[in-house]
């Protein structure tokens, strides 16, 4: 089918009176359906005015052509009619005279009296008929947009435009407006294209978001697609499972434009001293107990002592957070998932490979599976009963929690579920959700359990929401946790910067791990700056503490480990298993050159040198053949055989990805 | 929208009557109490030795017959006060209405176009600055007659604040309302009388209200110069000549009065055609 209304590439540029010119718009290119209901959605100032009246032909762009049904757009015209965001109804006319302003005007071809029906028509339909005669300035706002939204629909336009149509009205009004707005174009068919900065107005209303960035030099940052079932009714579909998902995607797209705009004003220095190259730093991490060793080494002075005096920590909300801004550069490093330098490197992000490089393992465990309450109450406690009991409620779909693809949660998660013979994209569903808001959604009810870090575990089943069905005890007891991850262009500008901090990183696990420290620890975690919540949640150094049920003791707690012999240094093999892992699940494609990814992945010899240098030696060590709870043990020297010979698995493929040379960053 | 609840109305008539006056004295005391002090001081000044003006009793005294007969005709220019002032005014009407018609269209045309604007903006500019009694001896050069050259002095004066105000109007009409119209592809005479005019009138109307009270200074300084003619302004110059400073005095108050009258007309013609908007 043709494009109804095609955006072609336009640029589109201001002269401003002091003689300079404004680029508002830039390489825009945008289709919409015939009947399709589309959001423009963006901060003030980003243009999504400007595009709207270019569709109208109210402004022409400077650059490109706008076209509707192949026919290109140079001026305004009824058949492309507006609803403006102040109304703009003629204060001299009454309502019906406004509207038949419109209908004379416009269908001057038909006979009076079928134009006075049709008029008639369309002030009943947005219920207006006892206001008729009465001029704008006795109508309230909401009357006045329903008159504005009459006058547009009377003449039967082809698309219908509306800037900001309910933005100054009171949220009643606005949700009542927005109601009668849908059932009006899911009666008439209309196309049209909003334009809004309310996220749940743009997820109610439209089939697809059009997200754009902050100007100058607007661009479409991102576009969804709401694949909620119509009609939609403004107080079910928050009801919908992916409503907060969507929604949250288009705020954290929000309020990615607003931080980029705080970020890009800030001044980008490098300070050097003591020899490193780099010692102002912004290491980001996302509120767990893992992120410990981050914040002994800052509250603890072990990044002063090694020279990075002005390390500056980064709560980000979610790995989606860290991850864009690693990417960007916002960050100098962070606490990641031990699959993200993966994950980045094979093109995870976007499909552009980032190569990243991880010289420190931090944590190790510490993770858990929980189900919600009801599946307690009916007797799930291990992994076959929870597959029979997903066998016995096949009506409905069961979503699982994880928080990011990369994350070692996301594919223990996967491997426990296929171990027991149960898909984890065909038997249920996985969403992304953020750490700190699994509980909160656990006990909302649009997740039926999560595998996440702790505390968030411990949090469930002290609230008596849900129960740890099974830890890393009996998953992979000791698996690679958070890493500290940095971009490998990075840690080829910063060399000694980067051995500074895995320094003082690897001193701070040391420390973490110290059980006379962990009261300490415990307190300083929870301050509002980094875990926020009460020392109870925070499970550090007491490995008696039994964590996982409602009202008994069920199982052990694989608590955090934070160093020991062996346990810091990054390992190909892990990442090797995690490469495989996220293969099978085709997360990423499985690279054909993986050796060489791995060497440039896993720095083991950074990480060498800094232990060697703190007297931490490690020479020799070995850990034993990764082996999990199924008994399956991991042949590192054939991992696509490995992968061939698994049963559950996803649509695997094999591939080159072809990463830049290593090169350093030019700062 | 919503119900204003009114207390039910339990006052008798009188007691409403009463109300009614309540209300209207705080309005009508303030004002009187201010004229007669001034009445007084004027009394006051003229008892004072050496003052020459008459004080207010002996104007009423000395004008008692112009203002009991303001309608005596004996021909020529000896009328009463109330047909001088109707020839004045009829002056004004012509010019005044003359002024409108002209001052609007080419307000009109002036907002419309950029052009025009741009190279009309500066002759108004500088032509609006020019004293109404400038103009009296070049209309009277051009003119050779009193009547027409009267009618042009106020045409001339009551002309710019029409045209600016409607101009000013005009390049104001919302970009909204321009907007629909772009849209909804109005003709050009639709666009003009539903949307232009209408939005433009409010300015129109300051433009008139204000060219009616130069339109009146105009004339009375229009008709002092131009001897021979019916007329209040000439009227004043004939009394003065003829050293009658109580009918000076006399006539100054008709004239204050009737430009207070043109003013109060303008402003209730203002409220009743721009409506509440």
């Amino acid at each position: 089918m043709p494009q109804f209304v095609s955006v072609d590439h336009i640029d589109k540029i201001f002269p401003l009176s002091n003689g300079g010119t404004y680029f508002a718009l830039k390489d825009i290119s945008l289709e919409v359906k015939k009947g399709e209901f589309i959001s423009l959605i963006g901060h003030s100032g980003c243009g999504k005015s400007t595009l709207l009246n270019m569709v109208a032909g109210l402004d022409l762009p400077t650059e490109g052509i706008v076209m509707l049904e192949d026919e290109k757009i140079t001026s305004p015209g009824p058949e492309r009619m507006v609803v403006f965001q102040n109304y703009s109804l003629l204060p001299w006319l009454t309502v019906r005279q406004n509207i038949a302003l419109a209908v004379e005007q416009v269908l001057s071809y038909l006979p009076k009296a079928e134009q006075d029906s049709i008029i008639d028509h369309n002030i009943n339909m947005v219920g207006l008929s006892h206001a008729a005669d009465k001029p704008p300035g006795q109508l309230s706002g909401g009357m006045k947009q329903r008159v504005a939204i009459a006058r547009a629909l009377s003449i039967k336009p082809k698309l219908l435009l509306l800037d900001e149509p309910f933005g100054a009205l009171d949220a009643l009004t606005r949700g009542n407006l927005q109601e009668k707005l849908m059932e009006i174009c899911e009666e008439s068919q209309v196309t049209a294209i909003m334009v809004t900065h309310d996220v749940d107005e743009a997820l109610l209303l439209s089939d697809r978001v059009i997200m754009l960035t902050n100007g100058p030099e607007s661009q479409i940052g991102q576009i969804m697609d709401v694949n909620i079932p119509r009609p939609r009714h403004r107080l079910e579909v928050v009801n919908h499972p992916s409503y907060y998902s969507m929604r949250s995607e288009i705020i954290y797209f929000l309020n990615q434009q607003k931080k980029d705009k705080k970020l890009k004003a800030r001044s980008n220095t490098v300070t050097a001293r003591y020899g490193l190259e780099k010692v102002n730093l912004e290491i980001g991490f996302v509120p767990l107990t893992a992120c410990a060793p981050l914040v002994v080494a800052k509250e603890k002075g072990f990044f002063t002592k090694h020279g990075l005096d002005e390390v500056k920590l980064v709560r980000e909300p979610s790995w989606r957070g860290i991850t864009d801004d690693l990417v960007r550069g916002y960050l100098d490093a962070a606490q990641v998932p031990a699959g993200m330098p993966l994950w980045l490197t094979l093109g995870g992000r976007d499909g552009k490979p980032v190569p990243m490089t991880t010289s420190l393992t931090m944590t190790r465990n510490g993770n858990g599976i929980t189900l919600g309450k009801k599946f307690y109450d009916q007797g799930v406690f291990s992994l076959s009963d929870f597959k029979k009991s997903l066998l016995q409620s096949t009506d409905r779909v069961h979503t699982l929690g994880m928080v990011h693809p990369s994350s070692l949660h996301n594919l223990l998660l996967r491997y426990w579920l296929a171990a027991g013979g149960i898909h984890p994209d065909r038997d249920v569903n996985l969403t992304t959700i953020p750490p700190a808001q699994m509980v909160s959604n656990l006990k909302a009810g649009n997740i039926d359990g999560y595998c996440v870090g702790e505390p968030w575990n411990i949090r469930a089943a002290t609230e008596g929401i849900g129960y740890t069905i099974a830890t890393d005890l009996e998953i992979w007891l000791g698996h690679p946790g958070k890493v500290l991850g940095v971009r490998e262009d990075w840690a080829l500008a910063y060399p000694n910067t980067h051995l500074a901090l895995i320094k003082a990183l690897l001193e701070a696990c040391e420390y973490c791990a110290d059980n006379q420290n962990s009261e300490e620890i415990r307190q300083i975690l929870c301050r509002p700056e980094y875990v926020d919540t009460v020392p109870e949640y925070i499970n550090i150094g007491n490995p008696e503490q039994y964590t996982c049920s409602i009202d008994q003791p069920l199982r052990q707690y694989a608590h955090h480990q934070f160093h020991g012999t062996g346990l810091n240094r990054p390992s190909r093999t892990e990442q090797l298993w995690i490469m495989t892992q996220m293969a099978r699940w085709g997360t990423v494609p499985f690279p054909r050159n993986w050796v060489e990814i791995l060497e440039r992945i896993c720095n083991v010899s950074a990480f060498s040198t800094a232990a060697r240098e703190l007297g931490m030696l490690e020479i020799g060590y070995k850990r034993p053949p990764i082996q999990l709870f199924d008994g399956t043990i991991f042949n590192t020297d054939d991992p696509i055989g490995y992968l061939n010979d698994l049963e559950i698995k996803s649509d695997i493929h094999i591939a080159d990805v072809i990463l830049d040379s290593p090169r350093a960053k030019v700062a | 929208m919503t119900a204003v609840q009114r207390r039910p109305n339990t006052n008798s008539f009188q007691g409403a009557v009463g109300k009614q006056i309540q209300k209207i004295l705080p309005n009508i005391v303030p004002p009187m109490v201010a004229i007669a002090i001034f009445l007084v001081i004027w009394q006051l000044f003229s008892w004072t030795p050496g003052a020459v003006l008459p004080g207010p009793i002996k104007v009423v005294e000395e004008t008692k017959t112009l203002i009991l007969n303001p309608f005596y005709d004996n021909g020529g220019l000896d009328k009463g006060l109330f047909w001088q002032v109707l020839a004045s005014l009829q002056r004004v009407a012509t010019g005044y209405i003359l002024a409108a018609i002209v001052g609007i269209s080419l307000g009109v045309l002036v907002g419309t176009s950029k052009v025009m604007s741009k190279a009309l903006d500066p002759i108004f500019q500088f032509l609006r600055t020019v004293p109404p009694l400038a103009w009296v001896p070049i209309a009277l050069a051009a003119l050779q007659k009193n009547e027409p050259a009267a009618l042009f002095v106020i045409f001339i004066t009551a002309i710019w604040p029409i045209l600016i105000n409607t101009a000013v109007g005009v390049q104001q009409i919302p970009q909204d309302y321009r907007n629909v119209a772009r849209v909804l592809k109005l003709s050009r005479s639709k666009f003009f009388f539903k949307i232009l005019i209408p939005s433009a009138l409010p300015y129109i109307f300051t433009g008139l209200r204000i060219a009616i009270g130069l339109a009146w200074l105009a004339i009375i300084a229009a008709e002092i110069v131009m001897s021979g003619i019916v007329g209040i302004g000439f009227f004043i110059w004939d009394a003065y000549t003829n050293g009658y400073v109580s009918e000076v005095i006399l006539a100054l108050f008709y004239i204050g009065a009737v430009g207070m009258i043109l003013d109060k007309l303008m402003a209730k013609l203002q409220t009743l055609i721009v409506k509440e908007q």
